[in-house]
């Protein structure tokens, strides 16, 4: 295990799933990758891989409890490891938290990367989790007043438990914005990771059910997700320790 | 707040808004501007609304704009209590939640004068971008839009972002309101174990030199009861 990344938005249509999964496809050329799908409030990470036959997923590891070992929830697409959340959404809310830790430092004695597709709102305890127990975060924020207010927020909530920022990937940029980029940064704790311009590429591959590096892996918008990839300097850590942090971590139970 | 609309604080080198008194169409609180824009944009209506956040946390109350209309789409943009107008009013009219709206229809010729303040003027999209978030809304207006009004000076949707992310006591309200969010959520949620030691602590500054960026484990904090 290397290190644990959450990826946040605090608002949803700021293609964060296509994110996650270009920076772990990125990532995987030269690291074991796994994405987890931890977004509970909207968990369409499964049409994004082609997953949606999957028969276990992170729902019945943390709601149904009709599966206990990650592994049979685990699936290999892309060359990545990717752990779907399950399209039952109802009753996350009641999922105990302390299972996502456990799920996670299972997959983190097993992986180069983690990376966690977290929720779009803080609202929950649930949903706080991959930015309370990740390493660090990328804030994928599109450059409009609303996202970058809402990416700001994620950026401190994140910060209150110890998580700094790896960096902030701009998505959906018209040309008039590329400046907006640069004046953002230094509110962000970390580099501007890349300025993805808002393409039909981009759309096509969502249409196809299929990760934009593997639907189009030429396209500029790739180009720029796996400099961004390169960009986030995956530091070195001690597998056996990242995951025994995470088993550690203060995780109350829910009542 | 209707006399904001034709009361025009006069400042010295800034163009104020000089508009005439409209007809009220309707007053309300709406939780999403969203509302209001696409009814202005449907009923192809000329004149304005004003919009009062009632958002108080991040801006102290000083904002009170107004936003003028011809034929639905969106043209100046007036913050009444700073007397900023154009992109800068929008930043500080783009908060979360519900605002005060009053919506007044004007006769077209009235507007006309008005309407040539080039310095007080939004590109077409932007208020439903950084006041509704409504993307797909934004669309529908730049479509509606004359064509003099999506391309030349004045048209730039990015205006209104360069100037919030250039307000620096507007981005820190937004921090630190959400680290004072996030401890508290922390504790009701159980969670402030798992807070930063210095959480609290720094609410003032940039400086994380002392984090590791880990999460801090139980072994941490071990208090031996």
């Amino acid at each position: 295990m290397v290190e644990a990344f959450a990826v946040a938005s605090g608002k949803g249509g700021t293609g964060k799933k296509t994110s996650t999964l270009a920076l772990g496809m990125a990532l995987a050329d030269e690291h074991d990758v796994t994405v987890v799908d931890a977004d509970t409030g909207m968990a369409n990470l499964l049409f994004h891989t082609g997953l949606d036959d999957a028969t276990v997923t992170l729902h019945d590891l943390l709601v149904e409890e009709t599966a206990t070992d990650v592994s049979t929830a685990t699936y290999d697409r892309f060359g990545l490891s990717v752990v779907p959340c399950g399209t039952s959404l109802a009753g996350f809310e009641a999922a105990e938290p302390g299972r996502l830790r456990d799920v996670v430092a299972d997959l983190a004695s097993d992986t180069d990367v983690l990376l966690l597709d977290s929720p779009a709102a803080l609202g929950s305890k649930s949903a706080v989790l991959p930015v309370v127990l990740a390493d660090r975060v990328v804030v994928v924020v599109e450059p409009t007043i609303p996202a970058l207010s809402d990416g700001l927020k994620v950026q401190e909530y994140a910060r209150s438990y110890g998580t700094e920022t790896a960096g902030v990937l701009f998505n959906k940029v018209r040309d008039d914005a590329a400046d907006v980029a640069e004046q953002a940064e230094r509110h962000f704790g970390g580099p501007v990771l890349a300025r993805v311009p808002d393409s039909d590429v981009v759309r096509a591959a969502r249409r196809a059910g299929k990760p934009l590096l593997a639907h189009a892996p030429e396209s500029d918008a790739a180009a720029r997700y796996r400099r961004a990839a390169a960009r986030l300097d995956v530091r070195d850590g001690d597998g056996g320790a990242v995951a025994d942090r995470f088993r550690s971590a203060v995780v109350p139970d829910t009542p | 707040m209707t006399e904001s609309a034709d009361g025009r604080t006069e400042t010295k080198d800034a163009p104020s808004l000089r508009i005439p008194r409209g007809t009220l169409l309707r007053s309300r609180v709406v939780s999403d501007v969203a509302t209001t824009l696409s009814r202005a944009l449907d009923r192809g209506l000329t004149g304005y609304a004003t919009l009062v956040p009632q958002e108080t946390l991040l801006l102290e109350g000083d904002a009170r704009g107004v936003l003028t209309f011809a034929d639905g789409v969106p043209v100046l943009a007036y913050n009444t209590v700073t007397d900023r107008g154009g992109p800068d009013a929008l930043a500080e009219l783009a908060v979360p939640g519900p605002y005060r709206v009053e919506l007044y229809a004007v006769d077209d010729d009235r507007l006309a004068a008005a309407h040539e303040e080039d310095a007080l003027r939004v590109a077409p999209g932007a208020p439903a971008t950084e006041l509704a978030d409504d993307p797909a809304l934004a669309d529908r207006t730049r479509d509606a839009a004359p064509d003099e009004r999506v391309a030349g000076p004045g048209t730039d949707d990015a205006d209104a972002v360069a100037a919030f992310l250039a307000d620096d006591d507007r981005i820190e309200a937004i921090r630190e309101q959400a680290r004072t969010e996030a401890a508290e959520r922390a504790d009701e949620w159980g969670l402030d174990e798992a807070l930063a030691d210095d959480a609290d602590e720094n609410l003032g500054g940039d400086s994380d030199d002392d984090l590791d960026g880990a999460p801090p484990t139980a072994g941490d904090r071990e208090s031996g009861g």
